[in-house]
């Protein structure tokens, strides 16, 4: 079994396009299939960036994790809201398990890493970091040998909801060409066990581009000047993940993954302004233009649920004696989310259409709840819609964003192409769940799985 | 004595240091409902926790007791046995017992080390007041006897290291005061604020930006 782990995580990456639709464009990801095991990943509900990736890394689940988003309720009060940073993080990943038994890390760009915490080895940051002005990487010193390898270091795209896709599509370029110089430096001059990178510019290039690439999105228009973007974008990545596996030593085995895919956005689900039409949310006054629900002035007294927006939908119920203005009895908590829950999965689309919309509650999907979780995970349109939280828009349905241009949704699996050195590949696979992770990541390295840590191994 | 277990924070494993939370106050103080809080907080932390709760343990460990001196020592006695096994192994452990007597407390503390009492004040008419479990009415009934507060005796810390009064403090005051000492008391790591509030607004806005939130 081999003792060297390098990890290519790639944000979003969508199966339909790197095992069937570009694979003979791809030859650098293609070769790896060939040689190897890939299938689908299942990834977490939600899957989100954060915290589909920490669950894979830790084994645990979101509910295990205590945080099921980026932004998570702090307290029962109505607007306390923390974003889920390294801090967060109270389970040991993979990196941890390796750097406590002596071995040696490289980690770049994994979400949900700042604050930087020690490890044996190196660690940079990634989007949830402000800015490059903050200590983002361990050790302190790293900071600036990244400034003499490439300069001005990229977290993320700049002004993501530019109208300008030209200036967008540079943006993604820059920052996965800087990320992957990077990496390349790392590979040649830093020793290492275990090797993780996530490159963002995928997750960016869907949500910024897909409607130019896929005849099935709504907005699609045939012959536009973006339609080869994503395919492009898919290609050069490829290309760079060939330069890079030319630096990585024959005894080290290699994972692909990504932690959810990609598909088409019809639109949008104004999710509190639905509410408001079913009589569960009051608002003190009608508010003008469209105005996010923070902003609103919410008459707590009338009001039994709202919702936040996002590539998933979130709801929240005001509970008496949990919420500082509760109106729903305690008692009656699960009976009005089976019946939320009921007209949710009946949501029609403008022409009536069931849009097929599914709903979680948190107790039913986790091992476990820490911290607050929503009380209802909504998936609109099993994904293919969005939650817009805003209200003023005085429709369900919507087609803008309330937040800016957005192509593509979130699709609830991703994929892993697996190659071990010595070990045969089985090929096409049928879909795995994310918690195959962490226990083939430790196998390969040789550490114990904890007991605690569920699911089996890809090996 | 070693009272340590690992426990992961982010990257490493660092140790958790095992210490008892010991609740004493007068039967509908708010003991159990300040454990349960409290409990919460520091599993949050990432701490391992048990709680030991006297209603809960009067109908296992020692339900062959009822509630004589000599009975209620050899209640405390017992518990305090468990609490000291748990703490040497590095567990947070929160007990919430009436424990009216200073001289069986002291001897708790003696045993088990890492030991930090928190005394539940509350007047006793507050108490009686609230009487959640009908036991005051049932007590001056004269339907219980050795009923503490009303036929027994309770003999409040003198040199406990924490104190609330929960007829004047709301739950999450009481439980920031228990926090914050723990702190101190260097059982629990502080929490660290990671955004400053223009970080955390200019991080916010890019997840907007995002689409995430």
């Amino acid at each position: 079994m081999t003792r060297r782990l390098l990890v290519i995580g790639l944000d979003c990456a969508e199966p339909s396009l790197v095992f069937d639709r570009w694979r003979e464009e791809l030859p650098h990801l293609n070769q790896l299939m060939e040689a190897g095991t890939y299938g689908e990943l299942e990834s977490t509900i939600p899957p989100i960036t954060v915290p589909a990736w920490t669950s894979m890394l830790t084994g645990k689940d979101p509910g295990e994790l205590g945080f099921y988003g980026f932004r998570n309720r702090a307290d029962y009060s109505y607007d306390q809201m923390s974003i889920a940073s390294s801090a967060a993080v109270k389970r040991a990943r993979v990196w941890g398990r390796a750097s406590a038994s002596g071995k040696r890390v490289v980690v770049v760009g994994v979400p949900q890493t700042y604050p930087p915490r020690p490890l044996n080895g190196y660690l940079v940051t990634s989007f949830l970091t402000p800015s490059t002005f903050s200590q983002y990487t361990y050790p302190q010193s790293l900071k600036a040998e990244i400034a003499q390898v490439v300069g001005d270091y990229m977290l993320d795209v700049r002004d993501f909801r530019t109208e300008d896709k030209g200036y967008l599509l540079r943006q993604i370029y820059d920052m996965t060409e800087k990320r992957c110089q990077l990496v390349k430096h790392f590979l040649r001059t830093k020793p290492w066990e275990f090797f993780m990178w996530v490159e963002m510019g995928v997750d960016r290039i869907h949500h910024g581009f897909w409607k130019y690439m896929d005849p099935a999105h709504p907005k699609h228009e045939p012959g536009n000047r973006y339609q080869d973007a994503i395919r492009d974008y898919y290609r050069y990545l490829d290309a760079q993940i060939g330069e890079i596996l030319e630096l990585v030593p024959d005894d080290a085995a290699v994972l692909v993954m990504s932690d959810h895919g990609a598909q088409p956005m019809e639109g949008g689900i104004c999710f509190n302004e639905w509410l408001m039409r079913e009589g569960y949310l009051v608002l003190e006054d009608q508010p003008e233009g469209i105005v996010p629900l923070a902003k609103c002035e919410i008459n707590w007294r009338r009001t039994k649920a709202w919702g936040a927006g996002g590539y998933y939908g979130r709801l929240f119920l005001n509970v008496e004696g949990r919420e500082p203005q509760g109106v729903i009895p305690p008692q009656e908590d699960d009976a009005t989310r089976d019946e939320l829950i009921a007209k949710l999965e009946a949501l029609t689309d403008p022409q009536g259409r069931n849009i097929g919309t599914r709903a979680f509650k948190p107790e039913e999907v986790y091992r476990e709840i820490n911290n607050i979780p929503p009380d209802l995970i909504v998936y609109f349109g099993n994904l293919a819609w969005r939650s817009v939280g805003s209200v003023g828009l005085d429709t369900i349905h919507t087609f803008e964003n309330d937040t800016g241009p957005d192509d593509a949704n979130h699709a609830q699996n991703g994929l892993f192409i697996l190659t071990v050195p010595g070990l045969a590949g089985q090929g096409r696979v049928p879909t795995h769940s994310w918690r195959a992770i962490a226990p083939t990541m430790l196998g390969l390295l040789e550490l114990e799985v904890p007991p605690d840590i569920e699911g089996e191994s890809l090996l | 004595m070693e009272c340590l277990a690992l426990t992961w924070r982010g990257e490493y494993a660092t140790e958790q240091k095992g210490f008892t939370l010991w609740f004493t106050g007068l039967s509908g103080s708010g003991k159990t409902v300040l454990a349960k809080a409290v409990e919460t907080e520091l599993r949050s932390r990432g701490l391992k926790v048990e709680r030991l709760d006297g209603d809960i343990v009067r109908k296992s460990l020692t339900k062959d007791l009822g509630f004589t001196k000599e009975d209620r020592d050899t209640n405390i006695e017992r518990v305090t046995f468990v609490a000291k096994l748990l703490t040497r192994n590095g567990v947070a452990v929160l007990c919430s017992f009436i424990s009216p007597y200073r001289e069986r407390r002291t001897k708790s503390r003696a045993e088990i080390g890492n030991f930090v009492e928190c005394y539940v004040e509350c007047p006793l008419e507050v108490c009686m007041e609230r009487d959640v479990k009908g036991l005051y009415q049932r007590a001056m009934a004269g339907e219980i006897e050795n009923f503490t507060g009303i036929s027994d005796p309770y003999e409040p810390p003198e040199n406990r290291e924490i104190v609330v009064n929960t007829a004047q403090q709301t739950l999450e005051e009481s439980v920031e005061v228990i926090l914050r000492r723990l702190e101190e008391l260097g059982y629990l790591e502080p929490e660290e604020e990671v955004y400053s509030a223009e970080d955390e607004a200019a991080v916010d806005e890019r997840l907007r930006a995002l689409g995430y939130i």
